[in-house]
């Protein structure tokens, strides 16, 4: 969320008519047939409402070439239980109002065999809703919030490997697994007040204070904070084993340096966001290593189906995929395998079994595997990186790792 | 309770942080002093220049020190071009409520061409001692923040022998007290006028510099400093160059302090409440400043 959060702001500058006459390039792609007889022949239509004008565009087109990319990489191989599959995406113009609308129509008078969801948390709740009363599954690629899941959804799956609080996850169940000799006593927070930003390291808080971790400090600084100096006078007091950024960019590279020119040597950093940034190197110079970020997608993420997903979408499109593309690209996975399983793709009945089986299955993505509570929160926890060796690399899960986890980090 | 040696270190990131504000403010009291204009375009101007030190660091390789060299007379002769060319032809009356309009417009300008030649990506100038730091009884100094102390020392008192022991100065506090005597025994207050705008704006040149040397820069950043500077130029009496540094020192240090019991949220608004409690009971400011009694 916070990536596109400042997607966001840049986004507001690409509005272009242009992006009006593709939507209606599609519109008419998508109109080429009607869907929904089920018969062997007929392609199956996803209808899907996208941002590609106003403030979302940016990420709502990187959400469109996922679903294209998705699209056409099922097609090349044969289709879903034989038949292509078809996209329909109309565009929302960035409105909640429109988005109703939207899917209203490729349910109600389009006739869509599938719906996923559109982009942003915002998007997502009143489009859930539709989908919901109409009785179709609804697989969504943005919606991270807490809100998503306490509307009672009962067809809702995200497909991302996990909301901002289970982000450290597997850093946590790292932590705790150590020897109580080794394992860090202390810990000190710091989060922006944000809900995307503090909802990482308030989780992370929350696992390492249930397993004993005592926190020293905890503090939440206002977005346009620029002086991070005295919350650094106060991390570096309390002398703390380990510190936690709660961060998105500007806020966690000066608290890095802050802490650096106080000498506070902890010996595990985590901060979201700001490391995985490629402008982070550029700014702190060789003083990163042995700093830690969770990552929801990375191209490197060794899953057989992220391989293929990097390979032929740099292909298709000239540039490997974003996390918005991988998100979208998850969604499309997710949709895949519950209709290979269930042997169907059409309204009514059908719908109900696609979301029984989601609910009660392990899905292979791009983002490794994923598995969904009732409330169709995603189960998993994001990737672990670390400043290994002047890069950026997965330390955690084990399974996916591309260095093993350097813990104590060495001094910076 | 906070132990001695965090609350010794919170003292000395204080003063740190009063200097850089000092130094940042001074322009902008200069401005109002001379011609009660209201410069909201101050910050997007520090931060042009430190975008100008970043650029000069990142793609020419020089210290971002040395981009002074340029910056400086080039803020002084924008701000003269800015003077004479824009401000000088508002009217009298409705100058300092125009002058917001104005400078608005300018800083919403500078912004978006930073945007556009730089794009939003953050920035920061990436030192090879911006992590260095000195100790002193226990507590850490760092040397960027040291820097950015002296240079506004150096600044501030440069300023005030400008003001104070040359001719020009003369006629600039002339200009500054009373224009219509300054104009009857021969000074030429439109051209210091124009002048003592520069001057303000080079302030603009070093304090951007200053900024730069330890925080990420991006266009937007501008509309974060405006509000504390501004509430430090009505405490410390406007147009008041000491009265604002003093000003700056004391808010600085409090706010630093404050963030240890209160948390940052809460020692942000130190700012507003000392504007608040300025314009309530000693609206002139609590340092010199005569000037802000004509209103």
């Amino acid at each position: 969320m916070t990536s596109r959060a400042t997607r966001t702001s840049r986004a507001t500058r690409g509005r272009r008519a242009t992006a009006l006459g593709a939507a209606v390039a599609l519109l008419l792609a998508g109109c080429g047939d009607d869907g929904g007889s089920g018969s062997s022949d007929d392609p199956i239509v996803v209808g899907i409402s996208l941002p590609l004008t106003g403030d979302f565009s940016e990420p709502g087109k990187g959400v469109q070439r996922g679903y294209e990319a998705w699209a056409k990489i099922t097609n090349d191989k044969g289709g879903l239980l034989g038949r292509q599959v078809e996209l329909k995406i109309l565009d929302d113009q960035s409105n909640a109002d429109r988005v109703v609308a939207d899917y209203e129509q490729l349910i109600g008078k389009d006739n869509v065999d599938i719906v996923v969801g559109p982009f942003s948390t915002r998007l997502v709740v009143p489009a859930a809703r539709v989908a919901e009363e109409y009785g179709m599954l609804f697989v969504e690629p943005a919606g991270a919030a807490k809100e998503v899941f306490t509307q009672g959804f009962k067809n809702l799956f995200y497909a991302a490997p996990a909301v901002a609080d289970d982000h450290y996850n597997h850093l946590a169940e790292y932590l705790l697994a150590l020897p109580p000799g080794q394992r860090p006593t202390t810990v000190a927070y710091a989060a922006m007040d944000d809900p995307f930003a503090q909802g990482t390291a308030y989780g992370l808080k929350a696992k390492l204070e249930a397993g004993g971790v005592r926190t020293v400090v905890d503090e939440v600084y206002p977005p346009n904070t620029t002086d991070f100096s005295t919350i650094a006078a106060k991390i570096a007091a309390s002398r703390a084993d380990m510190v936690v950024g709660g961060s998105q960019y500007q806020d966690g590279v000066n608290l890095i340096v802050a802490l650096q020119q106080l000498r506070y040597q902890p010996k595990l950093a985590a901060f979201s966001t700001a490391p995985t940034s490629p402008e982070f190197a550029a700014a702190i110079g060789n003083k990163t290593e042995g700093i830690l970020a969770p990552t929801g997608y990375t191209q490197k993420a060794p899953y057989p189906s992220n391989v293929e997903f990097v390979e032929k979408y740099t292909a298709q499109f000239g540039s490997p995929p974003e996390e918005d593309e991988a998100n979208a690209y998850t969604t499309g996975q997710v949709v895949a395998a519950a209709v290979t399983a269930a042997g169907c793709a059409e309204q009514g009945e059908c719908q109900q079994k696609l979301v029984d089986w989601i609910r009660g299955n392990k899905v292979e993505t791009v983002v490794g595997p994923l598995t969904w509570d009732a409330t169709g929160k995603p189960q998993g926890a994001h990737m672990i990186q670390q400043w290994v060796g002047g890069q950026i690399q997965i330390v955690l899960p084990t399974e996916a790792k591309e260095v093993d986890i350097v813990y104590p980090k060495p001094a910076w | 309770m906070p132990s001695g040696a965090l609350l010794f270190q919170s003292v000395i990131l204080g003063l740190l942080l009063g200097g850089l504000y000092a130094l940042l403010a001074a322009g902008l009291t200069l401005y109002f002093g001379i011609m009660r204009v209201v410069m909201i375009a101050h910050s997007a101007f520090l931060i042009l220049a430190a975008y100008l030190a970043w650029w000069s660091h990142a793609r020419l390789g020089v210290d971002p020190l040395l981009s002074m060299v340029v910056t400086i007379p080039l803020f002084f002769g924008l701000g003269v071009l800015l003077q004479r060319l824009l401000l000088a032809r508002l009217r009298p009356v409705t100058l300092t409520m125009m002058s917001v309009l104005l400078t608005f417009a300018i800083a919403v300008l500078i912004e978006g061409l930073l945007g556009y030649a730089f794009t939003g990506t953050q920035r920061r100038i990436q030192l090879g001692y911006g992590s260095a730091s000195i100790g002193l009884f226990g507590a850490r100094i760092a040397v960027v923040k040291l820097i950015a102390f002296g240079l506004a020392a150096v600044a501030l008192l440069t300023l005030y022998l400008l003001l104070k022991r040359t001719r020009f100065g003369w006629a600039l506090r002339a200009t500054i007290q009373h224009p219509d005597a300054a104009r009857l025994i021969g000074i030429d207050t439109d051209r210091i006028a124009g002048f003592g705008f520069g001057v303000g704006l080079a302030t603009a040149a070093v304090g951007g510099t200053a900024l730069a040397l330890d925080t990420t820069i991006y266009p937007s950043l501008h509309w974060h400093w405006i509000g504390p500077l501004m509430a430090i130029i009505v405490v410390g009496g406007l147009g008041s160059v000491p009265g604002a540094a003093v000003a700056a020192m004391l808010l600085g240090l409090v706010q630093s302090l404050l963030q240890i019991p209160l948390g940052t949220t809460w020692a942000q608004t130190v700012f507003y409440l000392a504007l608040f409690a300025t314009l309530a009971f000693r609206p002139q400011g609590f340092f010199g400043g005569r000037l802000a009694q004509r209103f």
